[in-house]
């Protein structure tokens, strides 16, 4: 359907413009030709060139009856045959011609001309000749008006028609002009109709991937909830069954490792709700990161001070931190950026081998300052590295290690915040660099 | 081109020589110039205008078919021999056709006072003895009835105001 309409409506507006230039072509010939027709020749004038051959026909036949000196005569006779002259010239002799009017006025000339005065010629055969052609003149002077008239007139008319073709490829020029107009701003109107339906679609589109994603967390949020919380529970259920058999009463230590075992699960069910509050919070953007000039040093110190707090009964190894000779400056939040760190040595605790060591180096990079956790544990596949850091994906293989599967989204996200990032690279000679980006600033 | 201007040349110098001994006591004026002139009144003889430099127009007119080449010399020359002041130039011919031609004319165009058509010297038996002819087809703006009527034949005089 849209194939066949779109040549048609390309089409129609093409032969719209050509009809606009053709018609506006075709007045403007008109107006030229009415522009050179309305010139006024003098041709135009046989009225007056006829009348004054009359006058000096007149003027002689008085100057013949008055007895008047022949110097007078002469001139009068000359002026006389200069106008029968000028009526014997191409466009008037035409005219007369055309009128039916020429007959027989080159005879009176001739006639004239063989009474020449200056030839001796009979003043009295003279003057009955001069009054004769002065009747013939009078006869013809109303038809010379008359036709005149009707050439001016002829030509008014034809003026007229070509003003009026003209005017109507002028209105046609209009209408069709109209009729273009209307085309292109029903056209231009359509566009922007569509353009905003493919805009609202797209919209659409976006809420829907978005409302997919939104769902997809649930899910795996449910999924996590119901596998994350209920080991730590299972873990205090099972201590407090040991604690709460019938027969012999536990013994001190036993009451005391039940109770550690039971803290540590809480702890971690603590954990894991403020890190999917903190993550619920940075999803919603209520998370104004307060960026100032920090000594990552600092830092770094504290979290690995609060984890070997919080971890103490984990004693899986020990946390050296390498610091540099230059303290290591980050235009950052501290308590965001000690969150990430928190988060990222967790994950290197939770994947290491027991007893082994935690590298923690902060340091200057060009105008960045950058820190790298590196452990020593199994590191991440290619396929792993790929989707660490969308939420909730643990790797298959540490599906039942304890953790949110939000560590390192949040991490990037709080990084991100502080216009820094957090990057992830094997580590030379096996395991993996969990490396924080933070915009530094140079020292002073 | 060269060869027909020529021969009217000769024409002319002989024309001259065959007119001179009879004219010379009793040479009427062709050309009467009253008004801001020297003295009030100048009367122009042909010996006059042949002193003058000699032009020549090919146009058409409005009562003649054709080009006609018209030779005679420049109206302004003739202003100018006369020591004409003004701004308007009242011409009269034989037959008292009079009208009014702004001197202006005479400096935009080269306007000329022409003696001879087609080589031929015009007379009052046709629009001579003098016939004011305009370039009219190197000037579209005097293919115009507004001056074809300035095309006086048969001038006899000119009044300068």
């Amino acid at each position: 359907m849209m194939r066949l309409t779109r040549p048609l409506r390309y089409g129609g507006l093409a032969a719209l413009i050509l009809a606009c230039i053709g018609l506006l072509t075709v007045a403007a010939v008109n107006i030229v030709r009415i522009e050179r027709q309305m010139q006024i020749s003098a041709t135009e004038n046989m009225t007056w060139i006829f009348g004054q051959t009359q006058i000096e026909a007149l003027n002689l036949a008085a100057a013949l009856s008055s007895d008047a000196d022949p110097a007078e005569v002469q001139l009068r006779f000359d002026l006389l045959v200069s106008r029968l002259n000028l009526l014997r010239d191409g466009p008037q002799w035409r005219f007369l011609s055309e009128a039916g009017l020429a007959e027989g006025l080159m005879g009176w000339r001739d006639g004239l001309l063989a009474l020449d005065p200056a030839e001796g010629g009979d003043r009295a055969a003279l003057a009955a000749h001069v009054a004769a052609l002065s009747t013939a003149l009078r006869g013809k002077a109303s038809r010379v008006m008359s036709r005149e008239w009707q050439i001016q007139s002829e030509r008014l008319d034809s003026l007229g028609r070509l003003h009026l073709l003209a005017l109507a490829t002028v209105l046609g020029a209009l209408i069709s002009g109209t009729v273009l107009a209307a085309l292109l701003i029903d056209r231009e109107r359509r566009l922007i109709r569509s353009t905003m339906d493919q805009l609202r679609a797209k919209q659409l589109e976006r809420d829907l991937d978005q409302e997919r994603r939104t769902s997809e967390g649930y899910r795996r949020f449910s999924d996590l909830i119901a596998h994350q919380v209920r080991t730590p529970l299972a873990v205090i259920d099972s201590a407090m069954h040991r604690l709460t058999r019938p027969g012999n009463p536990p013994s001190p230590e036993i009451i005391r490792a039940k109770a550690e075992v039971s803290r540590e699960a809480v702890a971690r069910l603590v954990r894991l709700t403020d890190t999917a509050l903190l993550m619920a919070r940075v999803d919603r953007g209520a998370v104004e990161p307060d960026l100032a000039c920090h000594d990552l040093d600092r830092i770094a110190a504290a979290a690995i001070e609060d984890l070997h707090e919080s971890a103490r009964a984990l004693k899986t190894g020990r946390v050296i931190l390498g610091s540099g000779n230059r303290p290591v400056t980050a235009i950052c939040d501290p308590v965001l950026t000690g969150e990430i760190l928190a988060n990222l040595l967790r994950n290197a605790f939770l994947y290491s081998p027991p007893g082994s060591d935690i590298d923690v180096r902060p340091m200057q990079d060009g105008e960045l300052a950058v820190c790298d956790i590196s452990d020593r544990g199994p590191g991440m596949t290619p396929e792993e590295l790929a989707v660490a850091f969308e939420d909730f994906a643990r790797g298959a293989r540490h599906r039942d290690l304890p953790g949110s599967g939000l560590g390192l989204p949040l991490a990037r996200h709080l990084a991100r915040l502080q216009d820094g990032d957090v990057t992830l690279a094997p580590r030379a000679g096996g395991g993996l660099v969990a490396r924080l980006i933070l915009p530094g600033a140079v020292t002073t | 081109m060269t060869l027909t201007h020529r021969l009217y040349s000769c024409l002319l110098v002989l024309a001259m020589i065959a007119l001179a001994a009879p004219k010379a006591i009793a040479e009427s004026p062709l050309l009467t110039l009253t008004g801001a002139v020297d003295g009030g009144q100048v009367e122009i003889l042909r010996s006059d205008l042949d002193a003058l430099e000699w032009h020549e127009i090919a146009t058409s007119t409005t009562v003649t078919d054709g080009r006609p080449l018209f030779r005679g010399v420049l109206m302004r020359d003739i202003l100018a021999l006369a020591g004409a002041r003004g701004e308007t130039v009242t011409a009269r011919a034989l037959n008292d056709y009079v009208i009014d031609i702004p001197v202006s004319d005479f400096h935009e165009f080269d306007v000329i006072a022409a003696l001879y058509m087609d080589g031929t010297a015009l007379t009052p038996r046709d629009k001579g003895p003098i016939w004011i002819v305009y370039p009219r087809d190197d000037h579209r703006v005097l293919a115009d009835i507004r001056y074809d009527t300035r095309w006086v034949w048969q001038l006899v005089a000119l009044h300068v105001q």
